[in-house]
């Protein structure tokens, strides 16, 4: 693999980090939530949250596999 | 309850983080780019501050010399999503800095906010005064400073800083600053270090496309410094045909950015520095006279160290106190000690005794308490300053060792020991050398 692909793995791979770190944070958040009694909608806006994170996750992973020719 | 600063450009992971934080008890203010976080910063202290590694305006090392600069105590805690970035960020790490890798965890925060804080055991022992929070010395020279800062804060005359190399000018336009109480920030640049295609950007900002690499609009220091004050540190290193650019700001209030053509009205004090003479700025017509009356409507000038060495004990004191807050150590001074830093001449200034403090710091014993000071304070520009006083070609070499050894006596008042240590002989040779010329003789 040459430095520029290299690169550009490292960039897509810290892409998918982003979407992974809100999942990460919105699941601790509907965990408090859940242990407060607190009101369901901020759950539910936080699962949407993620559910949109799992799509941006998976695009940035599709770019990653696309352009290593594994598809 | 801590006052926490979160500093991320992803918003959606700022909005949750700042919920988590919030339920962890902890008061949490958010910012998007080093902008933002500045400006936070100006108008409140934090305990700790979350801070992302790459901000769309800089890096977040920029942010940790900000706090520096405003000698914050917060706790940093830098949160990357680069993998290649965690290796730096161990190394730079510290008891006041930590960091985090995406993805973050309920217990990662909980970890890093429950770490606070190691400054209050200098808050309890720091006995040293800092005027205008950043300004130490209690000498006439100084207090002769503090009365013209304060005097100059009332007002929004421009002033211009003189002084040799290490007098401590950033910090007094700090004190300037602080003073002053103004709404915007303190933007620092430096003129010499800036070349001349560059320092029009730099000063008055460019539109986009204004010439090649300008891929986005930028703002330039004036418009940064906004209800604020613009520190211009080197002035006189700045090229003379730029000048009269910054003399139609000075007079108008008003920048043009490189390549556009509306005028911004810009408002800030303009601090300036030089660190040469008066004579020289006048004779070496390196400053346009009448910028110099802009700039300089109130000229200061700073006392070197050798003006009031009776405030070296007392920055002593305070660099140690840092370095032993920062290392979690308990070395103190000796009166000895503390009377040898008095009585050397820092030509180098409060930055040269800074670094041999630091240098002693970091030479001491861990295990004991007692700093350990080197034999010779000598840096390698007062040695330079030194030989090129005294050593002058058709000298004899026995007239040059004579000077050598008189010199070397005088550092070390007159203990032989030491002096021959330091000359590299042995003290029977020096002894020698001494009953040979017969000046010295006891």
């Amino acid at each position: 693999m040459s430095s520029d692909e290299d690169q550009s793995v490292n960039q897509l791979v810290h892409d998918a980090r982003s979407p992974l770190n809100r999942i990460s944070m919105n699941a601790e958040l509907i965990k408090l939530i859940l242990e407060n009694d607190m009101p369901k909608e901020k759950g539910i806006q936080a699962i949407d949250k993620i559910i949109n994170a799992c799509q941006e996750c998976s695009d940035t992973l599709q770019v990653l596999s696309a352009q290593h020719g594994n598809q | 309850m801590l006052n926490v600063l979160l500093v991320d450009d992803d918003n959606e992971f700022t909005d949750v983080a700042a919920n988590i934080i919030e339920f962890l008890g902890h008061h949490v203010s958010v910012a998007a780019n080093l902008k933002e976080a500045y400006e936070w910063l100006d108008s409140q202290p934090f305990e700790h501050i979350l801070l992302d590694f790459m901000l769309p305006d800089g890096s977040g090392l920029h942010l940790v010399d900000h706090l520096k600069k405003i000698q914050s105590k917060a706790q940093v805690t830098f949160i990357t999503g680069h993998p290649s970035v965690k290796g730096i960020l161990a190394e730079i790490s510290g008891p006041q800095m930590d960091y985090l890798v995406k993805p973050l965890q309920r217990e990662d925060i909980e970890g890093v906010l429950s770490k606070q804080p190691k400054i209050k055991p200098q808050a309890k022992t720091s006995s040293i005064k800092r005027h205008f929070g950043c300004l130490i010395g209690e000498s006439a020279p100084m207090q002769e400073l503090y009365l013209m800062i304060e005097r100059v804060a009332k007002t929004s005359a421009n002033v211009m800083l003189m002084g040799s190399s290490g007098v401590g000018k950033e910090v007094v336009a700090t004190a300037i600053h602080k003073a002053s109480q103004v709404k915007g920030q303190l933007v620092t640049t430096n003129c010499g270090a800036l070349s001349k295609e560059l320092i029009g950007s730099e000063l008055f900002g460019h539109e986009k496309g204004a010439f090649t690499g300008a891929v986005a609009k930028k703002e330039g220091v004036f418009e940064r410094a906004e209800d604020g004050t613009l520190f211009l540190d080197e002035v006189t290193e700045m090229p003379i045909d730029m000048q009269p650019n910054l003399l139609r700001v000075l007079e108008s209030k008003k920048v043009i950015k490189v390549g556009g053509t509306k005028e911004i009205p810009v408002n800030c004090r303009v601090v300036s520095a030089s660190n040469r003479t008066m004579e020289s700025i006048a004779t070496d017509k390196v400053l346009r006279e009448d910028i110099y009356f802009r700039l300089a409507v109130f000229p200061i000038h700073i006392p070197s160290l050798r003006e009031r060495k009776e405030d070296i004990p007392l920055l002593a004191k305070a660099f140690l106190e840092e370095l032993n807050t920062e290392n979690g150590c308990e070395y103190v001074w000796t009166d000895a000690q503390l009377e040898r830093l008095s009585n050397f001449d820092w030509p180098g200034n409060v930055r040269e005794l800074r670094h041999s403090v630091h240098r002693a710091f970091i030479m001491s014993d861990p295990k004991g308490k007692e700093i350990q000071l080197p034999h010779t304070f000598e840096s390698p520009f007062s040695l330079t300053k030194k030989q090129n006083n005294n050593v002058t070609a058709g000298q004899t070499i026995e007239n040059v060792e004579k000077e050598l050894i008189r010199i070397t006596l005088e550092k070390v008042e007159g203990n032989k020991t030491a002096a021959a240590e330091m000359l590299g002989i042995s003290t029977k040779t020096l002894y020698n050398r001494l009953h040979a010329y017969g000046d010295f003789a006891e």
